[in-house]
Formats: structure tokens, C-alpha cells, sequence
């Protein structure tokens, strides 16, 4: 389990950082950003997509605060979980992360940011070479979808992040830098498909930090989370439900770990009049799983409804 | 040395200085009077047997070699004598292993599941700075394999390669960056073949069947054994009152131990090699290593590091100990190869998946007038240890209960998959799980309490399996009465709410195989131990005993530390080297305590024997007076007479030097004659019954396992602590299979999950509260009465699940393990045929007791006194499977009743009938075809 060679840059400043970024786009050269690294060094040493440059976001000062009202992108999953600072739903969520061991290294950012995965995809690269590789690695050979074969198109690798539905339902704003400068979105905006493309980002851009409303402390609700183990296991489903305190009409409900992105279902919700079973309905006719995780997809589907209604549960 | 001397400085307070020697206040003579502590402690009469006059009860009764008990560590809970060496990380592992100008070794691996190699280019690897050695399959022609009837493997790909990740060619370089780069120029030319993946289909002709067994190939098959067994009487089963049918899927699981495995080779000065691997049976490596290197065996020195968990996982021979060796004679330099965590998935040797089907008769009296198992088991692309795994997935099912009738029919296939093997519960698991769930079914149908049912059908200790196994001791009843008690079963069985279930599962499992796999027993022992002491008083015991975590070191350090009397902290375990241990056959078949402790039992007591001869002379008294304590040896009638240990060893090296001596054990002859007899024969067996309970939401199929009873008859706990963590950890394995883990092949045949967050293994969360509960039966032919604890309780935790989820949700699933997607669709299925529309409407299993519940509780009751005799030796005359029926005890029961059959190959009305794996007896082999010979 050898690491390709990479060179590591380490800005300590956020300008630093971006500068970094634009010099090595000037010159061609491709790299990945690492925080926590929990994500991107098992996909390295699998030798997936790797790049010959990695700028590390560690040394950057004053990135990782976290309040009710803001999560910078360097704030460990650990202290979001434990640090009683959080909003107490996305506290929750971080809770669920993988292992004690892993919430000590991972970030906000790198959760948010996660790689989208696939059994086909999340391979050593020896395995990977005995199916022909796969879109998504495809090391230079134009290799079909393995999930769906005979389309050479999109990436169906799924999103298996816990936190983001959690801020989607909080109705989060993302804030990204990047050479360009900075910009803001509603976090549900910032994902997009496919499985390949995965958010807005654009090259040089990270992710700074998340912010919510003022009011975001009136808010309530909880996340659910289907998984084998208590432990380690990413999300094979996963539903975040929040309403205001005292006011179910303000419900969103937000799902992971079906699609290749984290989804809000706005539309779902406004056309059930506050029934959670139509909502549950809804979300579920709207969401199609396929087979790339642990679970089969159509048992994945069908827990929707049982996660919606649990999720909604005052 | 002055008179003063102290070993430990604050313990010389009110010591005699009248110089009368008392017991317990006796100072030993400097220097080196052996141990930490200055005065010998009084002797622990809470751990001399009863019968020997001290304080630890013997119910089950005496044991020959009570006389032999010192009181010193035997039954005490006792840390692991290496224990520190792998909690402070000093424990060298196979990848610990740093020698002096060593380069790194990778292996080429095949991508096709199936292929014939055409043509291998190694000359750009070669030339690629940085590279020393390449190999390929020509530099290895011999075959090798644990078996030596099925010897079907290479070190690397001679002709095919069989499986995704099968060996190709290997390289070493400076680093393994290098060697990384150099394996990616190797080119391999293949001519792809049709791959075999389903083992249903393992069964038909082919044209380019996996393996050539030239005259024995059975058609053109893929199947590597078939096996056919009937015994007792058939003709009553159609008159059965409650019958059981299962159809069982078990998905293939792996040991998931925590090492890969990793292999240092290095050709010495003298040219012998040295090669340093985890091995739990470091012997068969040995002789693998001799026959593909063309080496004699004492040109090879096999040192086994430390295990980092085997299973039977690290038992076989492996190719890539053979290619490190070749490359580091082709290099002249030592060469390390670790694996990957996908290399380890890649050479598996797990659980075999396997398709079984059992049939279970019972008759109006609830007994059971015949167990009908037929197993069909996917052994990958070799043959590993399956020739076994093919009888013990039958005959491993034959006790503990009484039988009318046994048939068995079995089959191992050939599929390009990674090769199947030994895993904990060796062949035993899967068919037990099918079996104990049946009777859990079997018992509904007749509305008995299943414990009773299994209760009023046990063989007795002292007995005969159907097959002809001999059972010794046998704590079948009182672990299934403990059980029972500790889980307050009476109270919850068939009582609790939805989504609560309790469930009951037994087990039986060998102590030891009777045969070993190479050697005849009538020439040689399975287990030797040597043990040399010099004037320094410190004993160091060789044996070739491959401790792997499970606590062999340390089970021979206690026995002969307790034969000897002597702190644990003088005994020297040295085990790791084939130049210097003597030959051990290995750790698998849960044979270890049972055989190499007897082995050092008996090197001890010659010691014991050369010392008593000692003082005996010294003090002039009758060396049956003496009595060993703690570094002291003295007249049983007045204990102020007696010698230092080391006096009377000083003593015994007169005019003659270090003391030295051997021990051995082998195994009585027994069993039957009948082909295949031999296939889980054993001197001793393990009996087990768990009580499990679980959680499971209705709405998600999940299944939270929150509590078990664990009960293991282990014939005397050596070291209760080691059995518990055994039994426990047991549990944790199990419970794997049972719950989430599976290897999981894909559309494509590709092992989708080679890695340990997708491969499930439970966490601590889904880790149950288990309550062992250790059974002492006290095996006459065991250690102080020991048997095997370490295989034996992994069977139980599958089917005392699989029925706490029935009784918790009224549903049966056959296929493990229970994911679940599986537990939802089944209740969903469940729900539309009944119509229901909330999972919280399922109806749950009530139990009304019939009539039979009485009668069956009575013969147990009287089977109950019945085995307490037994057990004693009250009662010994002869029992045989069969005496239920009615069968006279004294006559083999084929000579009594003409219906009684023994047959090992069907007959040709029978072969339309057979099951699945039966089909295999529709092929001829090739002798018999006209084809080759």
C-alpha cells in the first residue's frame, strides 16, 4: 500500500493557498486539496486519480471555528460532534461519522467535499485493472460505467456523506475562495451531478466554511442513518429532517447516500401538505439507488419511508 | 554470597534464624534459588483436587493425572505468557522481520478469473534499474498442497492461472516503489477460458475442467470429492411424525485476522534457508518448501514469527513463501513480501459458501430417526484442506444427539475463485447451524420446549457416535442446563414481545484430529516437547507448537510449571524455530492443548521423576512421600524435611549435566474401518450450547444481538481466563457470519468487498454482552482433563441467532448471513401474503406444550442420572448410538439388525435420489469410463 510520489504544499494563509492553487493551474499541473485526509489518502494509496500535487489546508489559522451559526472547513468532525458548539443536528450527524479514530482527523470540509464511491471504483488499483478500470478511473482507457453498462456518459458512484443533509435542512450557505475570489450558495445548491463533476467547485476553489441563519437555534429535528455497523460504515441511506420549533409546516427533509449527490426534496415536501407518509412517498418515487454500495439498491429505496417517518419524529 | 542475601529487598522481615526449616518461612540458598519471591508460598489447596485431598471440586470425577496437580497455575486465570510482549509492541510479526541488505518481493497476479498463460516477458521488469531477482512458474515445476492427496498447487502459474489474483510471477528490488513498477512491466500473454463461478455449475462437464485428476477425475466435472455415507436404519423414516426441511445458502466468509501475511526468505552463509513466516503450521511449510525448492528439509530452517491471528487461515503452505525463498536464492540477498489486505481476500482459504440441505426425521416419541445433510461447497481453485471440509460438513453433525439414521451426501467443486480452506469450526459450522435450526423447527412442529427436545436425545458421555466416533467426556447436558438457567430461558422462550427473541444453538467439535495429515501414527507422535534444565534452575521447553494468539505457549508453560511446581516466570517457552523445536503438526484441528500439552506433561513428569529419585536419596525418604511446592521439594509427613528445587536439581546434574528430557503424545487407535472413517476422528470433543437473544426492527430488517449465554465444555479449563477470551471471541466470529460479513461476488465473478470496511466485521457496538459459562467435564485422556475451547464455540452463535430472530419475528431465513436487506424482504413477503399492512402486526410464535413435553422431560431426567454415572466411571459398560432404539450396547448394531446399514458409496438405485451435491455420483470417474488411466 505504496503512495504514488506527491509534492505537499502547505499555505498558511487562505491567500497563500489560492495563490498556490492559481500557479500550479498556470502551469498546468494538477492537484487535489487534503484536510483531514481520511477520504483522500485511502483513495491514494489505492492509486485512485492521483496527482502529482497536494495543498494541505492544515497549517491555515482561524478556519476551523465552529458556532451555531458557522462551521469553518478545518473544524474536526470531533469537536463538531462533541464541542457542544454546533447546531445540535449537525452535531448529530457528525456523531455518525465512521470511528471515534477517523472523527479526530476528518473535517467539515472533507465531508462535505467527500468523494462520491463505488464498489467498483473503491478498488486497489490491481483489482481495478482485473475489470478493465471504470469511468471514473479510467487511467486513460475510456472505460465504460461498470454499474450501468453500455453508457459512457455518467457517473452513477454514490455521495456518502453524512453531514450535508443535515446543513441542507438547516438551509446553510456555503462559502467557497478561490482564486477568483470568493462566492455563496445554499449548500443544496452546491452539489451537482454526476458522480464525477460532484459539486460547483471550480479548479482552485475550496470550500471555507458553512454558515446558518441567526435563527438557526430555533430550528429542530434529527438525522437518520442506515448502516451494517455502529461503526466505520458509511451511510448505505441516509434522511435529515428540521423544522422550526413548534411550526411543522417549515419541515425540509434532505437525503444522502441514494444518489451521487445530497439532495433537498423541497418539491416532495410542498406537495404532501405536511403528511409525512406522502412526503416518505414522495422522496421515495422520486429517488433512485443502484447497485455501487454495500446494500442491494431496492432495500436501500424502501427504507426511505421507514427513515423519513423516523427522521420527522418529534 | 552472604547468608543475608535477599532476592527482594523489604521481604526479610520475621525469617527464622534458628536455621529449622519451616514450611512457607524458608529462605532459599542464594545464588539463583529461582523466581522473584524469596519463600516458597503454602501450597494452594483450592487447586488440588478434591480427591487428591484438597479444596476444587471434582464432579464429573478423578482424573489420572490429579496426582500429578501442584496447585501452582493449573485452573487459575493466568495472563498470557507473551501477553507483554504484545502489549508493549515489542512482539515481532512477519513484517517485523528487518535483515540486513533485504529487498522488497512483489507478486504478479493474475486479472482473468480463468486463463491459460501463454508467454511471460519479463525483460523490461528486468532491465529496470533498481531489480534484482524476477521468477515465474518455470523455476518451480513442483506442486505442492497441505494434502498430500491433493497436491494442486504451484508456487507460481505453470499452465493456468485459476482465479483473479491467482500467482503469475514475482519480482524483488531495492524498494517497493520499484519492485511496484517492475511487476507492472511483467507481460503475461493469456488465452482467456470459460470461468466456473456458480458451484451448482461446479457440477457439470466441462470442457477444461479447473484441475486434471487424470484416472480419478470424476467425467469431466469440476468436482474435487464427492462423499457418500449412510449408516443406521432407514426404513422408518416415512412413518415420521414432525419432519424438517432446510435449504440453506451460506455466503463464503473470511478469517479477517488482523495480520496479513508477510514472509522474509534468506539463504544463510551455509546455504540453508532461513525463512521467517506467521505460520500456524510452520511443519507442512517445511515440507512444502523441501519438495518445490528441492531442498532436503534440514537445509530449512522454518522460524514462525508472531501470529497476528490465523483462524486457519495461515495453515496452509502458501505460493508466496515459496517465491520469496526462490528470489532470494536467485537474488543472494533476503527478500520480504507483505501483503495487501486484497492479497490476503486473494489467497483466502475461508469458509466455503455452501449449499446444504437438510432433511430431520423425528418419530412420535421425538426421537430422531435420522439427520439426511447434503452440502455442496465451492472450494475456489485448490484444493487447500477441502478433501476434509467435504466429511466434516456430514460427519461433524453425527453427536451430540442420538441418531435412527444418518445420511450424508457432500460434494466439493473446483471454481475460479479464491481458494476455499480451514477457517474455526473447520467444515462443522454451516451444516450445524442448518441442523440446530431444524430442531428448533422440529420442536414447534411437535409444541416441545427445543432444549428438552435436545435434552432427551443426547448420547451419553463414554459412548459411539453413529459413525463410530468414540465420545469420551461429555458436558453436553449440563451446558445446555446452564444455559437454560443463566439466561432465564423458561421465562422468555415463545414469550417475548415482537421484535424480541431468544434462541438456543449447540455445538460439537473435534480436540485434535485422530489421524495426522502426513504421518503414520504408528510410527510417530503429533506432538513432541522437549524440555532442558541447567544449573540455573530456569526450564526451557522446546516445542514446534505454533502459538497464534491462542495461548499454546503458555498452556505448556502452566503444565509443566504445575508438574514441577515452579513459578511461571521460570519456565522458557521456546517455540519458534524448526532447527530447534521439536516437530509439532501445527495449529489447526484445535489439537494443540490437547496433544502438545500432554506431550509436555509427560517430559515434564520424567523430570519430576529424575528430581523426586534425588531428594529421595538425599533425605532418605520414599519418593511417593515427597511432595513439589513452589520451588521445594519435602516429606509429605514432615514438611520441615525437604530440599530446595534447586538443591535437588543440583543433585540430579550430578556426573551428568543439564537435565534433559522428551515427551510425546499420539492418539490411541479407534473408529471405524469404513472409507473415510478417519475424517473427524478425535481422541476428546468439544461440547457447547449458547443462548442467544436479539433485538430486531421489523421496519429495517436489523438485527441487534444484546445478550448470550455461552456454555463450552472444555473438560478442565486449564486456564479459565484464555477459555473465556476463547469462547468470547468465538462468539464475536461468529456472530460476523451470522450477522454481516460475507465475501461478496459480483455479475462479473470480481470479489466486490477484498477490504475490511466493506468485508463486515462487528464492531464493539454489535458486540453482545456474552456471559461465558465454562463446563468442566474433565476429558480422561485430556491434560488434567483438558480439551479444545477455541473452534468448538463458534458453532453454536449462528443457530441460536438464526432462532432467537424466529422467535423474535416468526421468521425463518435460510441464508446467511442475515443482512438486512434480507430480514426486510423477508418480512415484506411475510406481510403481503398475510395481508398486513404495518410490520408491527406480525404475529409472533406462542408455544402451547403437547402432550410429548412431559414425556420428554422424563427421559431426560433419567438420561440425566444415566450420564452422571457415565461420567463418573459408575456405570462403564459399553454405549453405542443406537441404544435409544433399542439396540443392545453390547453388539455392534449391524450384527443385531438387518436394516442397520453401513455404506459409503451409493448403490445404483440410490444415485437418482441423491440431493445436489448427491449429482456428483451420477459421473464416473475416468478409470471407470474407458478414459484415461
Amino acid at each position: 500500500m505504496l503512495m504514488p510520489p506527491f509534492e505537499l504544499h502547505r499555505p498558511a494563509t487562505v491567500d497563500e493557498a489560492c495563490s498556490i492553487a492559481s500557479e500550479l493551474i498556470a502551469s498546468g499541473q494538477e492537484f487535489d486539496w487534503i484536510a483531514g485526509g481520511t477520504d483522500l489518502i485511502p483513495n491514494y494509496k489505492w492509486h485512485i486519480n492521483t496527482k502529482p500535487h497536494v495543498i494541505s489546508l492544515a497549517a491555515i489559522q482561524g478556519i476551523s471555528d465552529i458556532s451555531m451559526t458557522e462551521i469553518g472547513c478545518m473544524a474536526r468532525l470531533h469537536d463538531i460532534a462533541a464541542g457542544g458548539q454546533a447546531h445540535p443536528l449537525v452535531a448529530e450527524a457528525a456523531s455518525k461519522v465512521a470511528s471515534s479514530l477517523i472523527r479526530r482527523n476528518a473535517t467539515l470540509g472533507g465531508n462535505l467535499c467527500l468523494d462520491t464511491r463505488c464498489f467498483w471504483f473503491n478498488q486497489a488499483e490491481e483489482w481495478r485493472s482485473s475489470i478493465d478500470w471504470c469511468h471514473k478511473c479510467d487511467c486513460g482507457t475510456g472505460s465504460d460505467c461498470r454499474v450501468i453498462p453500455n453508457q459512457n456518459e455518467l457517473c452513477v458512484a454514490t455521495y456518502q456523506g453524512d453531514i450535508a443533509p443535515t446543513l441542507m435542512v438547516l438551509n446553510a450557505t456555503a462559502h467557497l475562495i478561490g482564486p477568483n475570489g470568493p462566492r455563496s450558495m445554499p449548500l443544496h445548491e452546491f452539489y451537482q451531478l454526476d458522480g464525477m463533476t460532484r459539486n460547483v467547485l471550480q479548479p482552485g476553489e475550496f470550500m471555507l466554511k458553512v454558515t446558518l441563519s441567526d435563527d438557526a437555534g430555533d430550528w429542530v429535528g434529527s438525522y437518520r442513518k442506515l448502516r451494517v455497523r455502529e461503526s466505520w460504515d458509511f451511510p448505505e441511506a441516509g434522511v435529515a429532517a428540521a423544522w422550526k420549533k413548534g411550526d411543522r409546516s417549515t419541515i425540509r427533509i434532505a437525503t444522502t447516500a441514494l444518489e451521487s449527490i445530497p439532495r433537498r426534496h423541497d418539491e416532495e415536501v410542498a406537495t404532501s401538505n405536511g403528511n409525512v407518509k406522502a412526503m416518505a412517498d414522495a422522496i421515495y418515487a422520486s429517488t433512485k439507488p443502484v447497485n455501487n454500495t454495500a446494500l442491494p439498491p431496492r432495500y436501500r429505496r424502501n427504507m426511505i419511508k421507514v427513515l423519513v417517518k423516523r427522521a420527522c419524529e418529534e | 554470597m552472604s547468608k543475608d542475601y535477599v532476592q527482594q529487598p523489604g521481604s526479610s522481615k520475621d525469617v527464622r534464624v534458628d536455621g529449622k526449616r519451616v514450611a512457607g518461612k524458608m529462605r532459599f540458598n542464594p545464588p539463583g534459588s529461582g523466581g522473584s519471591r524469596p519463600e516458597m508460598s503454602p501450597r494452594d489447596m483450592d487447586f488440588i483436587p478434591e480427591l487428591e485431598g484438597g479444596n476444587e471440586a471434582q464432579p464429573a470425577g478423578g482424573h489420572f493425572q490429579d496426582k500429578f496437580r501442584t496447585g501452582t497455575t493449573v485452573g487459575k486465570r493466568t495472563a498470557l505468557v507473551d501477553a507483554n510482549a504484545k502489549v508493549t509492541g515489542q512482539a515481532w510479526y512477519g513484517d517485523d522481520v528487518r535483515l540486513p541488505n533485504e529487498i522488497i518481493g512483489r507478486i504478479v497476479r493474475s486479472p482473468h478469473h480463468y486463463a491459460k498463460v501463454k508467454s511471460i516477458d519479463t525483460s523490461k521488469a528486468e532491465s529496470l534499474p533498481g531489480v534484482i531477482a524476477v521468477s515465474t512458474g518455470v523455476d518451480a515445476p513442483n506442486k505442492f498442497g497441505v494434502l498430500p492427496v491433493t497436491k494442486d498447487e504451484h508456487a507460481m502459474a505453470v499452465e493456468k492461472v485459476r482465479h483473479v489474483g491467482d500467482l503469475v510471477a514475482c519480482v524483488a528490488a531495492i524498494d517497493e516503489e520499484t519492485a511496484r513498477e517492475a511487476a507492472a512491466l511483467i507481460e503475461v500473454e493469456y488465452e482467456v477460458l470459460d470461468a466456473v463461478h456458480d458451484p451448482k455449475k461446479g457440477l457439470l462437464d466441462v470442457d477444461e475442467p479447473i484441475h486434471w485428476r487424470g484416472q480419478y477425475h470424476i467425467g469431466s466435472t469440476n468436482v474435487q470429492k464427492r462423499v457418500f455415507q449412510e449408516f443406521g436404519d432407514r426404513s422408518n423414516l416415512e412413518n415420521s411424525t414432525a419432519t424438517h426441511h432446510g435449504k440453506w445458502k451460506f455466503m463464503g466468509v473470511n478469517h479477517g485476522f488482523t495480520e496479513p501475511h508477510a514472509v522474509v526468505a534468506h539463504w544463510d552463509s551455509n546455504g540453508r534457508l532461513q525463512l521467517y513466516t506467521p505460520q500456524q503450521v510452520p511443519h507442512y511449510a517445511h515440507r512444502a518448501l523441501a519438495t518445490v525448492l528441492d531442498v532436503p528439509m534440514h537445509q530449512i530452517n522454518v522460524i514462525r514469527t508472531f501470529v497476528g491471528g490465523g483462524f486457519g487461515g495461515k495453515s496452509d503452505p502458501f505460493p508466496h513463501e515459496m517465491c520469496a525463498a526462490i528470489l532470494a536464492r536467485k537474488a543472494g540477498r533476503p527478500v520480504r513480501i507483505t501483503f495487501d489486505r486484497e492479497e490476503v481476500f486473494w489467497v483466502n482459504r475461508g469458509r466455503h459458501p455452501s449449499h446444504i440441505e437438510v432433511k430431520i426425521n423425528a418419530d412420535e416419541e421425538a426421537k430422531i430417526s435420522g439427520f439426511d445433510i447434503d452440502a455442496l461447497i465451492d472450494g475456489g481453485g485448490f484444493a487447500s484442506f477441502g478433501h476434509v471440509t467435504s466429511y466434516y460438513n456430514g460427519v461433524l453433525a453425527t453427536a451430540p444427539y442420538e441418531l435412527g439414521s444418518f445420511h450424508y451426501t457432500g460434494a466439493r467443486v473446483w471454481t475460479n475463485k479464491p481458494a476455499s480452506g480451514a477457517m474455526r469450526g473447520h467444515g462443522a459450522v454451516n451444516t450445524r447451524c442448518a441442523i440446530e435450526v431444524g430442531l428448533d423447527d422440529l420442536a414447534e412442529q411437535l409444541q416441545v420446549d427445543p432444549i428438552d427436545l435436545r435434552l432427551a436425545n443426547l448420547l451419553p458421555p463414554h459412548s459411539k457416535t453413529i459413525t463410530g466416533f468414540r465420545i469420551t467426556s461429555n458436558g453436553m447436558r449440563q451446558a445446555l442446563e446452564r444455559v437454560r438457567e443463566g439466561s432465564n430461558w423458561d421465562e422468555k422462550f415463545r414469550k417475548l414481545p415482537l421484535g424480541k427473541g431468544i434462541g438456543i444453538g449447540c455445538g460439537f467439535f473435534i480436540s485434535g484430529s485422530g489421524l495426522p495429515i502426513h504421518w503414520d501414527p504408528n510410527n510417530f507422535p503429533h506432538a513432541t516437547v522437549h524440555i532442558q534444565i541447567d544449573m540455573d534452575g530456569g526450564v526451557t521447553v522446546h516445542t514446534g507448537a505454533a502459538e497464534i494468539g491462542q495461548g499454546s505457549t503458555t498452556a505448556v508453560a502452566q503444565v509443566v510449571a504445575e508438574v514441577l511446581a515452579l513459578p511461571l516466570d521460570m519456565i522458557h517457552v521456546r517455540s519458534h524455530e524448526s532447527d530447534t523445536s521439536p516437530v509439532d503438526l501445527g495449529s489447526y484441528s484445535s489439537r494443540v492443548t490437547f496433544m502438545n500439552a500432554n506431550a509436555a506433561i509427560s517430559a515434564a513428569l520424567e523430570i519430576r521423576e529424575t528430581l523426586l529419585n534425588s531428594v529421595s536419596e538425599m533425605l532418605e525418604v520414599p519418593s511417593e512421600l515427597l511432595i513439589l511446592n513452589d520451588r521445594r521439594i519435602y516429606n509429605k509427613k514432615d514438611p520441615t524435611q525437604g530440599v530446595s528445587y534447586l538443591d535437588a536439581l543440583h543433585k540430579s546434574q550430578e556426573d551428568r549435566g543439564a537435565l534433559i528430557s522428551s515427551g510425546a503424545y499420539r492418539t490411541p487407535p479407534m473408529g471405524g474401518v469404513h472409507k473415510g472413517a478417519a475424517a473427524g476422528l478425535a481422541p476428546a470433543y468439544s461440547f457447547s450450547a449458547y443462548v442467544a437473544e436479539v433485538e430486531v426492527d421489523v421496519e429495517t430488517g436489523l438485527i441487534k444481538c444484546t445478550d448470550v449465554w455461552a456454555a463450552h465444555d472444555c473438560g478442565k479449563a486449564l486456564n479459565p481466563l484464555a477459555v473465556e477470551g476463547q469462547i468470547i471471541g468465538s462468539c464475536h466470529m461468529g456472530l460476523g457470519q451470522v450477522l454481516s460479513e460475507q465475501m461478496v461476488y459480483g455479475r462479473t465473478g470480481h470479489l466486490q468487498n477484498p477490504n475490511l470496511l466493506e468485508y463486515k466485521i462487528p464492531s464493539v457496538h454489535e458486540m453482545p454482552n456474552v456471559t461465558p459459562i465454562i463446563i468442566e467435564s474433565c476429558d480422561p485422556e485430556g491434560p488434567f482433563g483438558a480439551k479444545e475451547a477455541g473452534e468448538g464455540p463458534l458453532l453454536p452463535i449462528l443457530p441460536a441467532v438464526v432462532n432467537a430472530v424466529y422467535d423474535a419475528i416468526g421468521i425463518r431465513i435460510n441464508n446467511l448471513p442475515l443482512t438486512p436487506d434480507k430480514v426486510w424482504a423477508a418480512i415484506a413477503k411475510k406481510m403481503k401474503v398475510q395481508g398486513l399492512e404495518d410490520a408491527q402486526d406480525l404475529p409472533v410464535p406462542r408455544l402451547d406444550f403437547s402432550e410429548l413435553q412431559q414425556k420428554l422431560a422424563d427421559r431426560a431426567a433419567e438420561h440425566n442420572i444415566r450420564d452422571a454415572r457415565r461420567q463418573r466411571f459408575e456405570d462403564d459398560g459399553p454405549y453405542l448410538n443406537g441404544v435409544l432404539f433399542g439396540l443392545d450396547p453390547n453388539l455392534p448394531p449391524e450384527e443385531q439388525d438387518d436394516t442397520w446399514t453401513i455404506s459409503v458409496r451409493p448403490d445404483e438405485s440410490q444415485i437418482e435420489g441423491l440431493g445436489l451435491a448427491g449429482t456428483a455420483w451420477t459421473k464416473k470417474e475416468q478409470r471407470h469410463m474407458g478414459g484415461e488411466k
